[in-house]
């Protein structure tokens, strides 16, 4: 059985705040580095995925292939260094393999690879398959009788692929209750503001008529992200689960927040050094 | 050689643009990069036969068909992972099959967009394309071809895939060359072994060929631009002329050009030692491009090592 947290909500709070601005700094840290990758949609995805890796999963860092742990899906791969530094810091590998990102023969690739990282559950780059892909693990789940999660990330822009909306469809069919979306809703995409290149209208309203229960957050907010996702693990109905988080792409870095040149370019020295100095609040 | 300042996809798209000023008819769908493909350049010269369709990319070549139909020619722009597979059926059975005028703006072919990993690398995108009939398929090794074979795929009737590269290269032609479907370009003359490629492996071709030179082989080198209808006549003279063929491209070996030469020189009976550079059978990985060719036997070194084993296969034949 789970057991519902009983660490007290400020600390719990302030311990995943703090959390989040180590995560946000090995993201930029590591694209300067890099010298290329995405910030925009990492920094977007911190809060969420620090509360997930370092709260609700039951994952064992020693033991990446277990069969009991939650998953997770980062169903838009590009994001893949929020993923990484969450990964390092809970000990799936050393820190120091950050600094390899993107470089040959690294086991960070530039897009989340299942074989090469501990602690990825999915290859992903191509967008539009996680959600199929977590339709597929949560049917292994029930089929090996295991009462583990799967979280998929999705992007709004991505969910303009329509194998989504298939993927959606199946989830409601197969009542997949252990199933749970979290749609990273910052508003843009590559080429501009998703209401612009292509909008898709509710995002809510359109999970709710394929038969999905369907939870709002502040993507941002710490308590608001923890308490929607302790009520979306406590739900007891037979029906899969869509968050939809409200979240600025680039969060945390002024210069890079709502600005579409910054979802996958990597920042200059001067840059690196204003973003950290933002970050941690002291000078890298 | 001079250093390009443009990648292909870029000198592309601007020439889309100058063309679109004279020609009205054609309009441009793009599926969400358009910064990357330089189509956005399009969209804001002419922003009513732009279409971005989001990330969609089946849709998007689905809809291409649906414009197509009666007639219209339709550009659709994307990376070729996405294009070559998420649109592959839209693409033989609804542009293919049914011969319609839609071209295939494809960019990040082969490991070029070697930084960000196998999922992002057209390594299959040839042999997938090839394989449909009506498709025809180029891929310029340069700005200036880039911009020609805007024109060409424009100008010829019926489906066509063009593979741009991510990172600008080196110019090797000037203006006066023409481009045709079926065409080829000696970029090298030599007499020992040709050596047929295209792309980015121009260059590493052309580099493999000076290398050799210090070591007295002399390579000819066909830029075979048109992979799909290639240039038989040009490949045959040169073959006859050097009696040994090695083929270096950035894709997998398989269904390559790699087995479009040596399966014609099969055909008619032009028996001649051949060897093969390419993608042996494995996804490459992220990496410094140049890096990455290297280590995937791509490079101009690996190439001149393929064209000396190459050559003590011809030695033995003689003797
Ligand atoms: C199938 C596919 N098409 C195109 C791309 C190129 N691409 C990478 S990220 C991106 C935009 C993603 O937007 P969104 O899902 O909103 O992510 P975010 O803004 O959160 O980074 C695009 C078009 C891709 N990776 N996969």
């Amino acid at each position: 059985m789970r057991q519902i947290s009983n660490e007290p909500m400020n600390s719990r709070i302030e311990r995943l705040e703090a959390e989040a601005k180590n995560v946000r700094f090995h993201i930029v840290d590591m694209i300067y580095k890099a010298q290329s990758g995405h910030p925009g949609g990492a920094l977007s995805a911190t809060d969420i995925v620090t509360a997930l890796y370092f709260d609700f999963m039951r994952i064992d860092p020693n033991n990446p292939s277990w069969k009991d742990r939650d998953r997770f899906v980062l169903s838009k791969g590009h994001a893949c260094p929020v993923q990484y530094a969450s990964l390092a810091l809970k000990g799936y590998f050393p820190i120091a393999e950050l600094d390899t990102l993107r470089k040959f023969d690294s086991i960070l690739q530039g897009h989340p690879v299942k074989q090469k990282t501990p602690g990825i559950d999915m290859t992903t780059g191509s967008l539009g398959h996680g959600l199929s892909i977590g339709v597929g693990m949560a049917l292994e789940g029930r089929l090996t009788q295991k009462d583990f999660f799967t979280y998929v990330l999705i992007g709004d822009g991505e969910l303009n692929e329509g194998q989504n909306w298939e993927a959606a469809a199946a989830a409601a069919k197969f009542s997949l209750h252990n199933l749970i979306a979290i749609i990273d809703r910052n508003r843009l995409q590559m080429d501009g503001f998703t209401d612009e290149i292509m909008p898709m209208g509710s995002i809510s309203d359109k999970f709710r008529s394929f038969g999905w229960d369907v939870l709002e957050m502040d993507g941002h907010n710490m308590l608001d992200i923890v308490l929607t996702l302790e009520k979306a693990r406590l739900i007891q109905g037979n029906k899969p689960i869509c968050i939809v988080a409200q979240t600025i792409k680039g969060k945390g870095v002024s210069f890079m927040e709502n600005i579409r040149q910054w979802h996958g370019k990597a920042p200059n020295e001067q840059e690196y050094k204003q973003a950290i100095l933002e970050i941690k609040g002291t000078e890298a | 050689m001079k250093k390009a300042t443009k990648p292909t996809r870029k000198a592309f798209s601007e020439r889309m643009v100058e063309y679109g000023k004279d020609h009205t008819d054609f309009v441009v769908l793009e599926a969400d990069i358009g910064y990357s493909t330089y189509t956005h350049l399009f969209g804001k010269a002419f922003p009513s036969r732009y279409f971005n369709m989001g990330i969609a990319e089946a849709n998007m070549v689905s809809t291409a068909a649906g414009l197509a139909a009666d007639g219209r020619p339709v550009i659709v722009s994307s990376y070729g992972v996405f294009l070559s597979m998420r649109a592959v059926e839209s693409m033989r059975t609804y542009v293919c099959y049914p011969n319609l005028n839609v071209k295939f703006l494809s960019s990040h072919g082969g490991v070029t967009a070697a930084i960000d990993g196998a999922t992002h690398q057209a390594t299959e995108d040839m042999a997938i394309v090839s394989s449909f009939p009506n498709m025809k398929v180029l891929c310029p090794a340069d700005s200036v071809s880039a911009a020609k074979i805007l024109d060409l795929s424009l100008e010829t009737p019926g489906p066509v895939f063009v593979r741009l590269m991510r990172d600008p290269l080196y110019e090797i032609y000037d203006d006066s060359y023409t481009f045709k479907i079926g065409g080829s370009h000696v970029v090298r003359q030599g007499s020992d072994i040709t050596l047929v490629t295209y792309g980015d492996m121009v260059f590493q071709s052309l580099e493999a060929a000076s290398l050799l030179e210090e070591k007295g082989i002399s390579v000819e080198v066909i830029d075979m631009y048109s992979i799909k209808p290639i240039d038989k006549e040009t490949l045959l003279a040169s073959v006859k002329k050097t009696g040994a063929v090695v083929v270096a491209e950035n894709h997998q070996k398989k269904n390559g050009l790699g087995y479009a030469v040596p399966h014609y020189l099969a055909k008619i009976d032009c028996s001649v030692p051949f060897s093969h550079i390419g993608l042996d059978d494995t996804f490459a990985e992220s990496g410094d491009y140049l890096q990455v060719l290297d280590a995937y036997g791509l490079s101009a070194r690996c190439i001149t090592k393929a064209i000396e084993s190459t050559l003590a296969r011809k030695k033995k034949e003689l003797t």
